[in-house]
């Protein structure tokens, strides 16, 4: 659908009469839900966040080891990367 | 130093004053999305959690109500193409149905059937824009979509349900 075609369907205030009928019928089959928050969240925002600790990435790990092997091999980079931070 | 500029810095009594002070928001969006109050409670503590897992993308001279809604749409989206689209959203009144609240109920479960067989980003945005009847402006930031976008989706949405009831025999 293009909005050629969009206006081509009479849909230049974003309602067409096929979509005013499908909104009465979506009207009448969905009840109407309560938007209001019945309990604070925050205990449990609290709790999740206890629960799951930001955990460090395998690939960190890997970069950190690799790291690791190369200064041990080449101890000279260790001013080179020294130089560069 | 300002509030979101603290929660972007990790600091959690910054978070825990933002979480009270918007979770009433959050709450409101995605409940008129899945439409159940029990699912929309977890979507949007998963919602906070994400929030604040990804502080570091927020910008504190940015709209954090926008950037919260933004999240909360993708966490209900997701739930959406989760969820299987028999499951129905009806509550039936009291006591045994009469012959033609038995009718009306059908059509009721046709019409909610053959909405939650659409896809999820076009059941959001009609429920929004139909139902809910949500600004455009506010559905296309939630979205990460034009206003245009969500005219089409809208659009898109009655024309496959025009189609499905039509099917279906149902004439709304």
């Amino acid at each position: 659908m293009t909005e050629h075609e969009m206006v081509e369907h009479g849909m230049t205030d974003g309602m067409t009469d096929e979509a005013r009928q499908i909104r009465e019928a979506l009207r009448q089959s969905f009840p109407p839900v309560n938007t209001e928050l019945r309990r604070d969240l925050w205990p449990a925002v609290l709790s999740k966040l206890d629960a799951r600790p930001a955990r460090v990435p395998w690939y960190d790990w890997a970069l950190i080891g690799l790291s690791a092997s190369v200064f041990l091999f080449f101890p000279q980079l260790i001013l080179v990367f020294a130089y560069h931070l | 130093m300002d509030l979101f500029r603290r929660f972007a810095l990790g600091e959690i009594d910054a978070f825990e004053t933002l979480v009270r002070q918007f979770q009433g928001e959050v709450y409101a969006w995605i409940v008129r999305i899945v439409r159940d109050p029990g699912i929309a409670e977890d979507l949007t503590v998963e919602t906070l959690w994400r929030i604040y897992r990804a502080r570091h993308q927020f910008r504190p001279d940015g709209n954090f109500g926008a950037w919260a809604r933004r999240i909360a749409t993708n966490m209900a989206l997701d739930y959406l193409r989760r969820k299987r689209p028999e499951q129905s959203l009806l509550t039936e009144p009291a006591g045994a149905p009469q012959p033609d609240q038995l009718l009306q109920r059908e059509t009721r479960e046709k019409i909610q059937q053959a909405f939650r067989r659409l896809p999820a980003k076009l059941q959001a945005a009609a429920t929004l824009a139909l139902v809910e009847e949500q600004p455009y402006d506010e559905i296309a930031d939630a979205l990460g979509t034009s206003v245009g976008a969500v005219k089409l989706r809208v659009f898109r949405a009655v024309r496959i349900l025009r189609k499905q009831l039509n099917r279906l025999g149902v004439r709304p």
